[in-house]
């Protein structure tokens, strides 16, 4: 069970992480092409792909919580014996779902202080858009509110993220993993 | 009590505008109060985007920008229209009246931002490596680097040119490989950062009148006595003038050593200045109207004060 | 209270990341006004959004994608038949090797495990000790981000102002080349104490059927570097646009050229790719959010007058900095690093009169061979991984190979020109 639900969040984290990557690959490939042959660029060439690569983070570091992938510091842990060893990674666990709480807390507060700025690479475009198809939502997407939270969904898998490993942690004995 | 004084431009104040305002400020109010002045130059604390944002927040209590001050005042932007001052003096005597005042007070509104007094960026110009441009047809096809805003791509456009959006960390690379043909900026940047290296040609075309905001968190200021608001207050007006100053002098200091460094200087005849006026600013109004939407009477105002 | 957090957090092994945002974090909640819980999200959001910082998935990604498209036995191929008859022939083609794959990737990890998986079976095959092998591979792959492209270049570009991609990435060529010379010239002279008795390395080189088609096959990976550096110098792209052509490049090469990428494959390669990028990018993120707490506190400005009021010699300037990476790097990871300490000593240096693109190489040179000092070295772990021979021996065998890159790095600090020769050549 505990596993099952491991493995889907996993897939989920791996699906979003790669979505942003590709998205970015591809914008600023065909960006710069446009750019070399057409002498035109996108306006939003440049801002979309950074956001996009706000959310990939996100994922990421989702991901590489689920499968101990983040550069640490563990020359003082591997010399602990395997129980205190257990309870370090416990805690740590317990810190990491902390900051992800934080995290998705503070994005909060941000988009509420600032979200409604605009984004001036994407201001535009969206605000056409937004005419265009006469729905008001798609002109939010040129403000920095949607592109900050982000920080909100991030810090929301993180903690989820941490909440499993510190759970699986302490239904089963995980082996400690070395990146 | 302390003021953190944020900018994006170097501290030395020779040879920078904002560096020599901040210089002023801070020795005019450490001496004529207990206030205490700390400097944050050369963007120390982020962009000038993120240094508006942390004045507003009263992290920092004074800042001097200028292109950001449109983010957090949109009817600023209507000081960018391009062609709308005839020289530098013009644009200090329209801000330094009462066109000036009812800004700052509009901003100070939208913002809770206290505009303290205007400074100068300068007059910007283009520059280009591929042919002198004596007229808007010279332009033809030329890619020009242009700040990542809507105005400057309409303006850009609108002369038959092609704007290309690059960060300002990556021009000189963007210059030196011929990524772009050319870029604008006010002549003290343009020598200040050595970009006069790269270009050959200067043409004078002054196509946007570039201000400085130096501007006090409001709720901090009314937090000040009368007697530190007043001894604020004219040490910033001293600072704006003198970062004035500072800016003539590398815009003049500037434009005499590049030409003398072997950039062709092109001064554009009052007719060529008409032809790029008439190409740039109709495409610049009409969509800047549509943008300011209520706002849009600034323009209708910056006018009305600069026929008087 | 916070410093308490921090450091409690990365002693029980917490990711760095997490440490920093962690004390950040209960420090903006508690603190009085001006501080505000909402700055960690505001410098994190902030930390993150640059166009320039794509630079580092994309090239992540490309070095993936090669890694997926069979490149690696292809370059081992190509390096045997250029090197391998020589005198400590498969040593001499474990460290060539890299060479060639520094091109192609810009990061070390990435090397010590493609070149490490595939060459220390082999080189055991022909008598040399696992351990040494797997020594020689994690110093080796240190020469990966120092030739371009290179992820530390681009962090390193972002950090400060005045150094530009380009000019770094042609001044990594020389110190890169003149590592791969020091390593190649210590294991020819130490060959016989390292591999007793008569085996060679012929069996390595003739067990290749087609020399020519072996050369054909490295000379497109050889391509890469050239095609990434050149399109940047002839201003067809800026450094982050070059990061997506390498990743088309090696997409048409393994994908179409060779065939030996699997489409199916790709998805895995993005999202991991997105995740070993992510895990970088935090620590990018949450250290510039530690920054701007220290900068509004004036904490750099204090030890820049410190520094600058107490040493007046270059040569002590640039001997204290060698040694404080070296040591910082037996424990810090680079980047993190480079990131907290780049700021303050960059601006020194350059009133120094040190040139801007030199500093940036020694600095960088100087965290690369971090990477292979424990305690913490990443790319030490890396080949333990893929090794399997025990940390002990391991360390025991790097200790030569850690001396020569020393000594190679005071060369490159103390004669600039080995640095600043080719980007000079070439305007920058
Ligand atoms: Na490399
Ligand atoms: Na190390």
């Amino acid at each position: 069970m505990l596993e099952r639900l491991h493995r889907y969040l996993s897939a989920a984290f791996a699906f979003g992480a790669g979505l942003c990557m590709a998205g970015i690959f591809a914008i600023v490939l065909v960006n710069s092409l446009r750019r070399y042959f057409l002498g035109r660029s996108w306006p939003w060439g440049e801002e979309l792909p950074v956001y996009l690569a706000i959310y990939g983070v996100m994922f990421g570091i989702a991901l590489a919580t689920m499968q101990e992938r983040h550069i640490a510091f563990r020359v003082l842990t591997d010399f602990l014996k395997p129980g205190l060893q257990r309870i370090a990674a416990l805690i740590v666990d317990l810190m990491t779902l902390v900051v992800g709480i934080l995290l998705a807390r503070s994005g909060l507060m941000l988009i509420e202080s600032r979200g409604g700025r605009d984004a001036s690479g994407l201001v535009t475009t969206m605000r056409g858009l937004s005419r265009e198809y006469d729905m008001a939502w798609i002109a939010t997407l040129g403000t920095l509110g949607p592109w900050q939270f982000a920080l909100v969904l991030g810090g929301g898998m993180l903690a989820l993220a941490a909440f499993v490993q510190l759970l699986r942690r302490l239904f089963a004995p995980l082996p400690v993993v070395t990146p | 009590q302390t003021i953190r004084f944020g900018h994006v431009d170097p501290a030395e104040w020779t040879s920078s505008k904002k560096g020599a305002a901040a210089e002023v400020f801070k020795m005019l109010v450490e001496g004529e109060s207990d206030l205490t002045v700390e400097l944050f130059p050369a963007g120390s604390l982020g962009n000038e985007n993120e240094l508006i944002e942390q004045a507003q927040e009263g992290l920092t209590q004074v800042v001097m920008v200028s292109g950001a001050m449109s983010r957090v005042c949109r009817a600023a932007q209507v000081l960018d229209v391009p062609f709308t001052f005839a020289d530098a003096t013009v644009a200090w005597s329209v801000l330094d009246g009462p066109f000036g005042d009812e800004l700052a007070e509009h901003c100070l509104e939208e913002s809770g931002l206290r505009t303290l007094a205007y400074g100068e960026t300068g007059v910007r110009h283009f520059t280009n490596n591929t042919r002198e441009v004596r007229n808007p047809s010279d332009m033809e096809g030329l890619k020009f680097r242009v700040q990542p805003i809507p105005l400057y791509v309409e303006m850009v456009n609108a002369l038959g040119a092609e704007p290309t959006p690059v960060p300002w960390t990556e021009v000189p690379n963007a210059l030196a490989t011929g990524l772009v043909d050319g870029q604008e900026n006010p002549v003290g940047v343009i020598y200040g950062n050595n970009l006069h290296q790269l270009q050959k040609h200067l043409t004078l075309s002054g196509h946007v009148y570039a201000t400085d905001f130096l501007v006090i968190n409001d709720e901090f200021f009314q937090s000040l006595s009368e007697q530190e608001q007043a001894v604020v207050a004219r040490a910033a007006t001293v600072a704006g003038t003198v970062g004035r100053a500072i800016q003539q002098f590398n815009s003049a200091q500037g434009l005499s050593a590049m030409a003398s460094e072997g950039v062709t200087v092109y001064a554009p005849t009052a007719e060529e200045l008409g032809q790029f006026r008439e190409l740039a600013q109709p495409a610049v109004l009409e969509w800047l109207r549509e943008e300011l939407g209520d706002d849009a009477e600034w323009i209708d105002r910056l006018q009305a004060a600069l026929d008087s | 209270m916070s410093i308490f957090i921090l450091i409690l957090g990365l002693v029980l092994g917490a990711p760095i990341a997490f440490a920093i945002l962690l004390s950040l974090g209960i420090f903006m909640e508690f603190a009085p006004a001006p501080y505000h819980a909402r700055i960690v999200a505001a410098e994190v959001f902030r930390g993150l959004n640059s166009f320039p910082l794509l630079a580092i998935p994309l090239f992540i990604l490309a070095g993936e994608v090669m890694n997926a498209s069979g490149i690696t036995h292809r370059i081992i191929a190509f390096s045997i038949v250029i090197v391998g008859r020589l005198r400590a022939g498969l040593a001499l083609v474990n460290i060539w090797a890299s060479v060639v794959f520094a091109g192609l990737s810009g990061s070390a990890i990435a090397d010590t495990s493609a070149i490490g998986r595939v060459f220390v079976p082999e080189m055991e095959k022909a008598g040399y000790p696992r351990d040494f092998a797997a020594a020689l591979t994690a110093a080796s792959s240190v020469i990966g981000p120092i030739i371009p492209p290179s992820i530390p270049v681009i962090i390193y570009a972002l950090t400060v102002t005045g150094v530009s991609v380009p000019a770094l990435f042609l001044g990594g060529v020389g110190p890169g080349i003149l590592l791969a010379i020091a390593l190649s010239a210590y294991v020819m002279l130490t060959i016989r104490r390292i591999r007793p008795g008569a085996a060679t390395d012929r069996a390595a080189y003739d067990a290749i059927p087609a020399k020519f088609g072996a050369i054909l096959g490295g000379f497109l990976p050889l391509m890469m570097p050239v095609f990434v550096v050149g399109s940047i110098i002839l201003g067809v792209v800026t450094p982050t646009e070059a990061a997506a052509f390498a990743v088309g490049y090696a997409l048409v090469l393994g994908g179409l050229i060779y065939r030996e990428v699997n489409w199916r494959d790709l998805p895995r390669i993005f999202s991991e790719s997105m995740r070993d990028s992510a895990v970088i990018l935090i620590i990018m993120a949450a250290v510039s959010a530690g920054n701007w707490l220290l900068t509004y506190n004036r904490i750099p400005n204090m030890l820049t007058d410190w520094v600058m009021g107490n040493i007046d010699s270059t040569t002590v300037f640039l001997l204290m900095v060698i040694v404080l990476f070296l040591v910082v790097g037996l424990f810090l990871e680079g980047i993190a690093a480079m990131l907290v300490l780049v700021p303050i000593l960059h601006p020194i240096a350059v009133s120094m009169g040190v040139d801007p693109t030199h500093f940036g190489i020694i600095v960088i040179f100087n965290l690369m061979i971090g990477l292979i000092t424990p305690p913490l070295g990443l790319c030490l772990f890396v080949a333990e991984g893929v090794a399997k021979v025990g940390m002990g021996p391991l360390i025991k065998r790097i200790m030569p190979f850690f001396l020569v890159e020393v000594l190679v790095l005071f060369i490159i600090t103390f004669v600039p020109q080995t640095v600043t020769f080719l980007p000079r050549a070439l305007g920058f």
